[in-house]
């Protein structure tokens, strides 16, 4: 039986807070086998990837007044090779991008264009058929840092992208 | 883009020559006449497109930038002299130049310094990155096969040049065309451009990579093919063994791993998640069928038409309807695909761009595709039936195909098929005709 650690977010926001901090130390804190279950007022979707990523499914239910209960349970291993995202310096993925079947370059021309949005030190993710080879100039150029491999079955590369000081 | 531009042109000189009854059927197979076709289409055309296209792809196969990259401009020159003098000492056996200068000689010497510059730069590369996938190790094997082609082109010119004559030389140069050929056409191009394809279906098509016994048995089939048609054609050269009956062992591996890259490639096709085709693929399925049609009728051809008329029928087919066809297809995905990156690569997601097939007009080059094929197909024919007048009509057909299909390639590159109002979005960069400036872009 999974034992959940509990987190509740709301007050932060309410206060104007950033709860991603919190919510990633919290993680961070987490026994082997602990799971977390997390207390917000809105349904969190970008931590599903974010968590996900770091090898936990999530059960989301609505607990009335808008508020939202989701439980983070750990999955026997992590779900990717890439612990890349459990690199302390880097931040949660903020953007999420699943750019699998699109015809390239179209994938490139998503991250881009995703990227000019951003603000300098957040990080996109973005799922991928293949080794973006062409991409990684452009982002170079740009001043962008990448980290990126496929997952254990093969089936998706996954490419961390910090956005950088730009050119 | 040099090497793209000189190989187009040397292809179109090969077509024009072939167009004007130059060279066989109406000369010998080994007439200097049919040398300077050959070796215009195989040196100027295709090895120049594959030098060019492994410089560009070799980093993608092994995800690390070229090794020696300072070598491409060196070699590209190496191999544009040598390859004008190689003409020209043939030119010169045909009583065509009258000339006392030892062009044969310089030519293999220039050509071959040339193409090692070329297989350093590639092989540093591959050596970088190993174990290697797959794609870079047919490569590997299709380097190993230009080596082999020059170095026994070497033994020619200067034996036919008169700078060597022991006789263990002279005996390779009497009985060493077909290990050469097949070293150049079989073990470096043929090698090369189904690695190369190993990596770019899967990858314009949005399909699986394949894996599995079939897939690397097709690898080892054909690398054995290669090393039996080359280690063991060198060995047979210098043991006094018969040649042919080497290259038929070889052959008969090389046919196998033909059905099997097939079989292959087949399911590229069916595995896609892309359903529309692109021209450059639709094309590409004829190139195959060209290849699939060489493996089946080299024997029924060579039975029918005699071993003379079946060879040249059968490596005809090969070298311009699987290789040149291939190419000319994947180039009209490559020269877009470059120059869109260069021009617009700067600017993506900072300000509208047009999409990469905005740069090709795919109705308006479809034609002339399909009478390439068609030129290329009634050709072999042509040859099969030895008529020479038939085979001219449809090297004229192929001649004014390519012709169109590099008008096609410059308007790509000079973004012509581009609407105006969008061609240039602020901080987008002109392409240049010749030389491009993306990374090892020349």
């Amino acid at each position: 039986m999974t034992e959940y650690l509990e987190l509740d977010v709301r007050p932060i926001l309410a206060a104007g807070g950033e709860p991603f901090g919190r919510i990633m130390e919290a993680v961070a804190a987490l026994g082997p086998g602990e799971g977390l279950r997390l207390l917000a007022p809105f349904r969190p979707v970008p931590l599903f990837g974010a968590l996900g990523a770091r090898g936990f499914t999530h059960q989301d239910r609505e607990i009335g007044g808008g508020d939202w209960e989701v439980l983070f349970t750990p999955t026997a291993g992590p779900a990717v090779s890439t612990t890349e995202a459990a690199n302390d310096r880097w931040p949660i993925p903020l953007m999420h991008l699943d750019n699998r079947g699109l015809m390239p370059p179209e994938p490139m021309v998503k991250v881009l264009g995703a990227a000019e949005a951003m603000q300098r030190g957040e990080v996109m993710e973005a799922l991928l058929d293949r080794e973006p080879t062409f991409l990684f100039p452009q982002l170079a150029q740009r001043g962008h840092e990448w980290r990126g491999g496929f997952d254990p079955d093969g089936a998706a590369y996954r490419l961390l992208v910090r956005i950088g000081t730009g050119s | 883009m040099g090497y793209f531009a000189a190989a187009l042109l040397s292809l179109l000189g090969a077509e024009a020559l072939m167009a004007a009854g130059y060279g066989y059927p109406a000369d010998g197979l080994r007439d200097p006449g049919t040398l300077v076709v050959v070796h215009l289409a195989a040196i100027g055309w295709l090895s120049l497109l594959m030098c060019g296209a492994l410089f560009q792809f070799v980093p993608v196969l092994v995800n690390r930038p070229l090794a020696g990259a300072g070598l491409t401009l060196p070699a590209l020159l190496s191999i544009v002299v040598g390859l004008v003098s190689l003409l020209s000492g043939f030119l010169a056996i045909d009583g065509l130049l009258e000339t006392a200068a030892p062009f044969l000689p310089i030519g293999g010497f220039l050509l071959c310094l040339g193409f090692a510059m070329a297989a350093v730069a590639i092989g540093l590369t591959l050596a970088r990155s190993r174990p290697l996938p797959l794609p870079a190790a047919y490569v590997a094997v299709g380097l190993a096969g230009l080596l082999a082609a020059a170095s026994l082109g070497l033994v020619f010119t200067q034996v036919l040049g008169g700078t060597l004559s022991t006789p263990a030389l002279m005996g390779i140069a009497a009985r060493g065309v077909p290990v050469h050929a097949t070293a150049g056409l079989g073990g470096w191009l043929t090698m090369c451009a189904a690695g190369v394809s190993y990596r770019l279906f899967p990858m314009f098509l949005l399909s699986p990579d394949p894996q599995g016994n079939g897939t690397r048995l097709a690898f080892m089939l054909s690398a054995g093919a290669a090393t039996v048609a080359v280690g063991g054609g060198m060995a047979a050269l210098l043991a006094g063994w018969t040649v042919p009956g080497v290259l038929l062992v070889a052959g008969l591996a090389a046919a196998g791993a033909a059905a099997l890259y097939g079989r292959d490639v087949v399911n590229f096709y069916r595995g896609r998640r892309r359903r529309e085709l692109e021209l450059n693929m639709q094309i590409a399925v004829l190139a195959f069928a060209s290849l699939g049609l060489a493996v089946v009728l080299a024997a029924p051809l060579a039975a029918l038409a005699g071993g003379e008329r079946g060879i040249a029928a059968s490596i005809y087919l090969v070298a311009f309807g699987w290789l040149s066809g291939l190419g000319l297809a994947k180039l009209y995905k490559i020269v877009p695909f470059m120059t869109w990156l260069e021009c617009y690569g700067p600017v993506l997601g900072r300000t509208p761009t047009p999409r990469v097939q905005d740069l090709v007009s795919e109705a308006a080059a479809r034609p002339w595709f399909l009478l390439y094929f068609a030129s290329v197909w009634a050709g072999t024919a042509a040859l099969a039936f030895a008529s020479a007048a038939s085979f001219r009509v449809a090297a004229f057909g192929t001649l004014a195909a390519t012709a169109a299909i590099i008008v096609h390639l410059v308007r790509a590159r000079m973004l012509s098929d581009v609407a105006a109002s969008q061609r240039f979005p602020e901080g987008a960069l002109r392409p240049s005709l010749l030389y491009s400036i993306a990374p090892g872009g020349r």
